[in-house]
């Protein structure tokens, strides 16, 4: 009886299991591959292994780290911004979401916008002689800064990453919120616990666990960001506003050099691989 | 009787995809007026009676975003979706390994001239047919200049600024008449920072962002001091007093004040749009602006009050940086013998008269244009400017010439921001170069 259930099971999960093979496994391999090559577009079919020079040119490249710094202080930023952001707006709100549950989606919407597009409607809005925020500013204040000048880019970046991926915390943590029992914040209550020590003391502590799963993935996506800072600044002045996934894409598509792209990408998984695993690590010794 | 349905319905759809494969598939620029005159000289090929029905020309478009790049990833991976496909004179050397030279008939020297003939051509061979040429104008408001050329106390004024922030003694001269020194002056003049009583808030607006063909707009001013991407014996000399003069114009220009404060993420549009706005005096720009910005129904605020010339001059002349779009060969093409066909057709002067009433910018021969000159006078003076001062950077068609623009973009607005001195920014380049043009 048991193995038949392990057969059904394995029968069941046999086309998950080939879907993932095909879809990731493979490209996989081929990176894996290409990692350890010289291959550009004219040998992309004849690659030529040449052990981890990949791997030590990304490394010892100066634009690599200051991509991978921009990168990480970009990913800290906005995760903490959104994550803050997101509790603030989960408990504000919670009253008003309680009883009218629809403006949640209404709060979804600029998650639904795609972010390149959200890159280029930025583009119109901070624009000094077509966008509505110089307009105002010029208006009442007889100046506009520069929003997306070597000097602000980082901000307004940053503005623009939070903005949009806000209601995703929100949404996550809402639910978080909305799933701890009202009895246990009655019984609280009854015992004299104030606004701010119900908070402190059931809610957030309740909420951990959730929080830190946010502010992971938060990180995860921001850190990796290409979409709107691309279409918003490029690689920036310099190379100022270059994140780690616009370095893979110009190394690869602009200078040809496959190898060295996929190589820095292995690099990326790693080290992806290696917070996943420090943050599960976490978890289990917290359950 | 299910079966015999599905049996014919079957070989309908074979006999449809071989009829889709025979016919000549062109991969074209999209949505632009590339893209509608490329519409209407395929329509006229295809009503041609000699022209048979698996040759008859299929327009395949996607859009902008990563074209290029698209474009490498399919002709690398060897796809067959398309016969022909664009081709730019920037990026002929990274795609020749994937596409195959072609023979245009004697008579295309007379359509286009050699000098436009040879934006297609990489290592000696041709490798397309060159449908639109691109090129710069310095854009001028002419209500504005007229004023500074007849005002006394404009010049007096203008003579003070020449004096005080270029240390030399200037007078207001016409726009076709500019040196360098002239446009920095003007810009000066017009901007609100430098100078209160301008009616326009800044004297230029420059295209500083990190991308290629900002570089390739600056160009013309390095040229002109005689700059150069390499010397005969393949050395790079970017390291030069040239290309120190035309860094530090822009710079200068920009710390004045006198370009907007995001020029550091300008591009086309960007540029056009503060142009357009009516608070900006000059702007040095691609040619395809032309029509838009002089047109009142499209931009009130200056249609109608646009000038176009050629780049101001250096210590070595008037240049202008050219390159051309074209239509090449797939090595992987279905129907090479239609495509071949196709091509020829292309380079005659019924084609391109056709193209060019369609909205393209061809550059043609003063006697292929002639027909359609009345309705694109523009084409005229691309056609002269081409011959006069146009310009290709040696190296900059070879396969690392993509790659030599993106570093250049990189290192060159790194020093405009601030982030880098000249020195710094300039041997990085130098040295970058090296590798990228050795290959």
């Amino acid at each position: 009886m048991q193995s038949q259930h392990l057969r059904d099971g394995r029968i069941l999960l046999a086309p998950l299991t080939i879907f993932l093979l095909a879809m990731l496994g493979l490209p996989l391999v081929v990176d894996l591959i290409y990692s350890v090559s010289r291959v550009e577009f004219r040998t992309i079919l004849s690659p030529e292994f040449v052990g981890l020079a990949n791997y030590a040119s990304a490394l010892s490249s100066e634009n690599y780290w200051q991509a991978a710094w921009f990168s990480l202080r970009f990913g800290l930023v906005c995760a903490v911004a959104q994550l803050l952001l997101g509790l603030f707006l989960a408990i504000f709100l919670a009253p008003l979401i309680d009883r009218r549950p629809w403006l949640l989606a209404f709060l979804m919407l600029p998650m639904m916008v795609a972010p390149a597009l959200v890159g280029l409607m930025y583009r119109l809005i901070l624009h000094e002689f077509v966008g509505v925020v110089p307009w105002f500013m010029f208006t009442y204040f007889g100046d506009s800064p520069s929003f997306l000048g070597p000097d602000n880019a980082f901000r307004t970046l940053v503005v623009v990453e939070v903005l949009q991926w806000t209601p995703f915390a929100l949404l996550i943590l809402y639910s978080a919120y909305a799933a701890i029992p009202k009895d246990v914040r009655e019984a609280a209550s009854i015992d004299g616990a104030g606004p701010w020590q119900r908070l402190w003391r059931i809610d957030l502590p309740l909420m951990t666990p959730v929080l830190g799963a946010t502010f992971f993935i938060r990180f995860i996506d921001s850190f990796r960001v290409f979409d709107n800072v691309y279409t918003l600044t490029g690689a920036g002045a310099g190379g100022a506003t270059t994140t780690m996934s616009i370095w893979v894409y110009e190394a690869f598509f602009k200078s040809g050099d496959i190898g060295r792209a996929v190589a820095a990408s292995m690099l990326l998984l790693v080290a992806a691989w290696a917070v996943l695993a420090i943050v599960h690590r976490l978890s289990e010794r917290r359950a | 009787m299910r079966s015999s349905r599905l049996f014919a319905a079957l070989t309908a759809l074979l006999l449809t995809s071989a009829a889709a494969q025979a016919e000549v598939t062109v991969l074209g620029w999209p949505g632009g007026p590339e893209e509608t005159a490329l519409r209407d000289a395929a329509n006229l090929y295809n009503s041609k009676a000699d022209v048979a029905d698996e040759d008859k020309v299929e327009l395949i478009f996607f859009n902008r975003d990563g074209f290029w790049d698209k474009l490498q990833t399919d002709l690398a991976a060897g796809g067959g979706e398309f016969d022909l496909n664009l081709l730019a004179t920037y990026a002929i050397g990274r795609y020749a390994p994937f596409m195959e030279p072609v023979e245009l008939p004697d008579s295309a020297v007379e359509v286009f001239g050699e000098k436009v003939l040879a934006t297609m051509q990489f290592e000696g061979q041709q490798y397309g047919v060159p449908t639109d040429l691109s090129l710069h104008f310095m854009y001028y408001r002419t209500d504005l200049i007229d004023q500074l050329l007849s005002d006394a106390d404009w010049q007096a004024r203008y003579a003070e600024i020449a004096q005080k922030k270029l240390g030399k003694a200037l007078k207001p001269k016409p726009p076709a008449e500019w040196t360098w020194d002239d446009y920095q002056a003007t810009a000066l003049f017009f901007t609100k920072a430098v100078n209160p009583d301008s009616p326009v808030r800044y004297g230029t607006v420059l295209q500083m962002k990190n991308l290629l063909f900002n570089m390739m707009v600056w160009h013309s001013t390095a040229r002109s001091q005689g700059g150069d991407w390499m010397d005969a014996e393949g050395n790079i000399t970017v390291d030069s007093p040239a290309y120190r003069k035309g860094l530090e114009l822009y710079k200068e220009l920009y710390d004045a004040g006198a370009s907007p404060k995001d020029s550091l993420s300008y591009e086309f549009a960007e540029a056009n749009a503060a142009f357009g706005s009516g608070q900006v005096a000059t702007m040095l720009q691609w040619n395809a602006a032309a029509a838009d910005l002089n047109d009142p129904e499209k931009t009130p605020a200056v249609g109608g009050k646009v000038g176009t010339v050629p780049p101001p001059a250096g210590e070595a002349g008037r240049f202008t940086h050219i390159h051309g779009l074209g239509l090449g060969l797939n090595k992987s093409a279905q129907n090479k013998a239609g495509a071949l066909k196709f091509l020829e057709w292309l380079a005659t002067p019924e084609a391109m008269q056709a193209y060019a009433a369609g909205g393209g910018t061809p550059a043609l021969s003063p006697d292929v244009l002639a027909p359609v000159a009345a309705q694109r006078p523009d084409l005229t003076q691309l056609g002269d400017y081409a011959g006069q001062y146009g310009f290709v950077m040696t190296g900059a068609t070879s396969a690392g010439a993509l790659s030599t623009y993106e570093l250049q973009a990189e290192q060159f607005t790194g020093y405009w921001a601030g982030q880098k001195s000249l020195d710094e920014a300039l041997a990085a380049t130098a040295q970058g170069m090296a590798d990228l043009l050795k290959k």
